[in-house]
Order: C-alpha cells, then structure tokens, then sequence
C-alpha cells in the first residue's frame, strides 16, 4: 500500500512539472525570434522525397523568415511522442509533424500543450483510433494527391497506348509504402487516369509495409515486373527508392514521388510532385505573420502544390499536351481524379 | 478462396522461387555463421548486429571509393571486428554469451546511427549509382535452362558464393579433421583439450568466422539489394537466421532448408499485388509459416553439449 501511495504522489509531482512546463512555453511574447521544431516520419531526412521536403521548407524558412530551425528524425513510431514533446516543452512556437502515422501523436501531445502551435502533414491532431479531435492549436496540412498521381498514370496510359512501353505490355504497377489514404490518393489517381489514356491497361498494386527499407519495396517491385509491369510509381518514401532501382535494373520505366527524384534512378522518367516543403513554409509563415489557424489547409494544383516534374526521359509532345490538358482540366474542376483506389 | 489458388499458382513461377533463393541468401550466411560459432560451444545471438556492422561500413566504403569489391571487404570485417568482442568478451572473460550478444546487437543499432548522424550530418547518407553495387550476373548457357535458369543461374554474385560456402563449411564440418576438433570442442572441451586441441584458439576462429559471414550478408543487403544503408535496415534477419540454424538442428543444408521457408514467405508477400488478399494479413505469413515449421515438421533439437559454457582450462 505504501509503494502504491508513493506512486501516486509520484504522479502528481509529474503532472505538476508538465503543468510548469506549459505555463512556462507560451508562444507569440514580441520581438523574439521564433522557434520551429520539425519530427520527421521513420523513412528519415534521407528518403529524397516526403521528410526530404519538409527539411527544405524548413531550411526555406530558416533563410527567409529568420527563424530558428531545428529537426528530430523518428527511428520508429514510438518515439513520436517522445521527440514532439521534447520541442513543445522547451518552448517551441511551433512543432511539425511530418506524417499520416504521427496523428495520435500529436493528438496527444497538442491537447498537454494548449498553448504550443503544432502542424501536421498529411492528417490532424487524432485520438488512437485516428479520429480528429478538431484541437485549435493544430493546423492539417492535406494534400490532393490523387492529383499528382493522375498526371504521371495518364503518362503511362498514353505511352503503353502508342506502344512506346519498353515491351508493350499494357501492365504497370504502383509500389505503396503502408495502405494509407495519403498513398492511396497517389495509387487512386494514377489508375483511374492510365485507365482512362488507356482502357485496356491493367494496373498491380502493392505494398511494401515500409516507408524506409530499399529492400522491400525492390522486392515488390521486382514481382510486378515479372508480372510484366514495365512503369512503377513508387508510393513509398525512402524504401520506394529500392522499387526506383529494381526498375532501372530490369530496364523499364518508373516514377518518382513527392519530390524530382531523377537522381534516384536513371529509370526515373517523371515524378509526381508534392511539394510538402511549400506547406511547411506556409505554415511557418503563418505563425511568423501571427496568423496561424487551426484546421484544414488543402494543396493541390489550385495552389501549386501538387503537380509533375519530367525527369530522365524525352516525352513526345503530344503525350506531354495530353498530361498537362489534363492537369488543366483538374485544376478548373471539370474532371475530378478519385481518392479511394478505384477497382 | 481466390487468395489461395492466387499462391498456389505463384508456387509455379520461377519469379517468385529467384525471389525466395535470394531472401535466403541474406539469412543463410549469418546462419551458417551462428553453426559455426555455435558448434565450437559459443553461443552467438549477435548476428544481426554483427550483419547491421558490415551493411554501414560496406556502405561507407562503397561510397568512398566506389569499388564494391572493396566494400565487401570492409563489411566482412566489420562483422569479423564485431565478432571478435563478442569472442573475447566470453571466451576471455567468460561473460554470459547471451548478455554479451544482446549487448552487442544493440551496440551495432547505435554505432551506426550515431555514425550516420556524424558523418553524413542530416543529410543524405547517399545511394549507390547504378553500377557499384555487387552485380547481379547470368551465368551464360545455364540461365537459360527453362525455370530453373531463372531460379538458381540469375542471381547477385553473392548468392553464389554463399552456395559455394554452403558446400564447403559442410565438408569442413563433418568430413575433415578441422571439422572433428571445432565439434569436439563444442561437445567436450575437457577431453579436447585433453587430446591436444587449442580450444581457445578453435573457439575465436569459430565466433570470428561468423562475423564475417554475417558482414558478407551485410554487404549483399546493403551494397547488393538496398544500395544505400537506413538504420536497423537489417531488419531482424540476424535473428531469423538464429532461428533458421536452431530449425536445422546446428547443420549448415538444416539452416538453408529453414532459410529457404523463411525466404519462401518473404517472396509471397513481396507479390501481394497479385494476390487478392489483404497486404497486413499476407505481412504475418513469414511468421505463420514458422510457427507451423516449429511446431509440426522439426522435432527436438538440441544444441552441442557446452554450448554457452565458457572452457576454464582444469576444470571438469
């Protein structure tokens, strides 16, 4: 009885400290430079694409907006917590999450510091069963990218219907990292529109339940390809450079994401932008301009935050007037690519 | 149902058996190692920190001086470095075997982050260009052999070398005189000592050879398949290859029978574009498919009389 009382007071000794803690780090006092801490996703700052971007427009930041920058890499989901309470109890204004998987996380670190500013990438502030707790102090920064990911399939679709596929086989495939809806907005838009270019595709999807290990997302690959894929979108982070190289190495076509990934792979004919660095700025800018607001910020081609880039690969020119009529038409509304993965 | 009849017929690709071969590879050679080691009387658990060693020193070195040959050979040491603490901390020292490979798995898991995060800052750690990792190579004629040319002659040069062990550290083992004095050793070392056997000597050799055939499985995930090193990319292989040797009853073709299961389960699920069935749900087959091995098809097995136990020279 008396350890079970000891732990008690134990207890309560912690919620006063954390209670101190949060009294102590409110934001928005004048003339004082602002702190912005970022907590990347477990693919780390080296993925060349998701953490990658969030880096840069931190780094934008940092040059632009004169604010102080500093950066935690989560080795697994586990440390989530532990790495945004670090930023948020030492003063931070505010704290970036980057990712779909940190949304409990940051539910649950936002609601012990009211008063710290927290923006998450790609989802909200949620409770463990993922559901928005809709905190005030939480700004979602989503993205359309069923958008992106029409562009680079409609590219697809209209190579392997000219017949210009290494083989002409009218399959391609699309490597995710975990079966979540930010990945299957990509996955969603690249088989509605290579479906649409051409109707006689077939599109394999996958998954590699990884967003850092190459291995995995090669292997998955490596079986859409003998499966006679001859595009992989890689939907995966830093393991989907694994699906870039298993591409490059069997001598067919693929897709980077999120980020211009032609370096990756000289496979790399176009990637699929999400310019996660612009909703970082812009996040940041808010709270440097003291207009931060809690809720959903969209990007999209509306913005300019979502799109392609052509990387190692000459596109015939009506292939490209295709893609970017296409991406017109998305933009003004009158054709709407799909978020869940069409059967 | 239809996921059912969608492996079974996955069961008839040579695709998916080439996939299988080579996940088994990467566990074979740590598993090989660990029979070594363990045959000798040391128990070695530390396989997965010794592969882990290998994959970021290989890397670091490929890198640097863009020769995978070269690479290699720094990974196989690392693992080979590795392997010698993990020698003297419990043949010198007498330590507990497990403590010290525990100990050692998850020195390696900080080293290398720590490392990473010296040496490449946040930045990049940097990925192999296309032609500087280990090569994959067709072994002329023979690949083309229906099926099985895709299977066992289109492979990454390590997969072949690893086969080539396979044979050989079976041969050492159980038909030549080194052979007798490592598994006495493991057996009885009094008596082997007795007979004139340097069992200390026979021992490092052992926990050294392992380390090094874990660095070289290392370097084949890492300079090989991945072309660029992520923290824990070894990803808990190590230990299946633990689990793998323990399956094969401490023999080298028991160890590559367990792996190629092991490997089987990996290939499945890395084709759950063409399986309809949930990816989470196939996610658990390597997991499913060892738990039916061990509780069905292998029968007791026990490992070398003194293993785990340090030789005191003198002692009964």
């Amino acid at each position: 009885m008396v350890h079970k009382r000891l732990g008690i007071l134990g207890l309560a000794a912690v919620a006063l400290m954390i209670a101190a803690a949060c009294g102590g780090s409110s934001p928005g006092t004048t003339a004082k430079q602002i702190k912005v801490g970022l907590v990347t996703d477990t693919g780390g700052l080296n993925d060349k694409s998701f953490n990658h971007l969030a880096y840069v427009g931190l780094q934008k930041a940092i040059a632009d907006l004169g604010i102080k920058g500093d950066v935690i890499e989560s080795k697994n989901g586990d440390e989530y917590v532990p790495n945004l309470t670090n930023f948020a109890s030492k003063g931070y204004d505010l704290v970036l999450g980057n990712g779909f998987l940190m949304q409990p996380a940051i539910g649950t670190v936002a609601g012990q510091f009211p008063n710290v500013h927290f923006a998450i990438v790609d989802g909200a502030g949620t409770d463990a069963s993922f559901k928005d707790l809709k905190l005030p102090n939480v700004q979602d920064l989503l993205f359309k990218e069923q958008e992106s990911g029409a562009l680079v399939g409609a590219m697809a679709g209209m190579l392997e219907k000219q017949g210009k596929g290494p083989a002409n086989t009218h399959v391609i495939g699309a490597v995710g990292g975990i079966s979540i809806p930010p990945v299957n907005h990509y996955i969603a838009g690249y088989k509605w529109a290579a479906a649409m270019e051409d109707p006689s595709i077939k599109v394999l999807v996958g998954y590699s339940n990884d967003f850092s290990d190459p291995t995995k997302c090669s292997s998955v690959a490596k079986s859409q390809i003998g499966n006679k894929a001859e595009f992989i979108f890689q939907v995966a982070g830093g393991c989907g450079l694994g699906a870039l190289q298993a591409a490059g190495q069997a001598k067919v076509y693929s897709f980077g994401v999120d980020a211009d990934q032609k370096d990756a792979d000289p496979s790399v004919i176009a990637s699929a932008l999400k310019k996660v660095d612009v909703a970082v700025y812009t996040s940041i800018k808010s709270v440097v301009n003291g207009k931060f607001q809690g809720g959903e910020t969209r990007f999209s081609l509306q913005n300019d935050a979502t799109g392609y880039t052509l990387d190692n690969f000459n596109l015939p020119a009506d292939v490209k007037a295709e893609v970017d009529g296409l991406a017109a038409k998305i933009k003004a509304g009158t054709l709407t690519p799909p978020a869940d993965i069409p059967a | 149902m239809t996921a059912i009849s969608d492996i079974l017929h996955l069961l008839f690709t040579a695709n998916l058996w080439q996939a299988t071969l080579s996940a088994a590879i990467l566990l074979l050679l740590p598993a090989l190692g660990g029979v070594i080691s363990e045959r000798s009387g040391v128990v070695n658990i530390a396989m997965e920190g010794m592969m882990l060693t290998g994959a970021f020193f290989g890397v670091v070195a490929a890198l640097a001086w863009h020769n995978p040959w070269l690479a290699t050979g720094v990974a196989i040491l690392a693992g080979g470095l590795m392997a010698a603490v993990h020698a003297v901390v419990s043949i010198q020292f007498r330590a507990d075997q497990i403590v010290s490979g525990i100990a050692i798995n998850i020195f390696a898991a900080g080293l290398t982050v720590f490392l990473i995060n010296r040496i490449f800052g946040l930045q990049d750690v940097g990925h192999l260009g296309p032609n500087e990792g280990l090569p994959y190579i067709s072994i002329g004629g023979l690949d083309q052999i229906p099926f099985f040319g895709k299977v066992l002659f289109q492979q990454n040069i390590v997969v072949y070398v690893a086969l080539v062990l396979l044979v050989l550290i079976h041969v050492l083992l159980f038909r030549t005189r080194i052979g007798l004095r490592i598994r006495a050793v493991g057996e009885h070392p009094q008596a082997a000592d007795t007979a004139g056997i340097n069992v200390f000597f026979i021992r490092y050799s052992a926990v050294i050879t392992s380390g090094l055939l874990s660095g070289l499985s290392g370097a084949f995930l890492a300079i090989g398949v991945s072309n660029t090193f992520v923290p824990n990319m070894t990803d808990g292989r190590g230990y299946i290859a633990l689990a793998a040797m323990i399956f094969g009853k401490w023999t080298p073709f028991g160890a590559f029978g367990a792996c190629l299961i092991f490997g089987l389960g990996e290939a499945i699920y890395a084709n759950n574009s063409i399986i309809h069935a949930s990816p989470y749900l196939l996610s658990m087959l390597p997991y499913i498919i060892t738990l039916v091995v061990l509780a069905g098809v292998v029968g007791r097995s026990s490992p070398p009389a003194a293993d785990g136990i340090p030789y005191v020279p003198g002692s009964e």
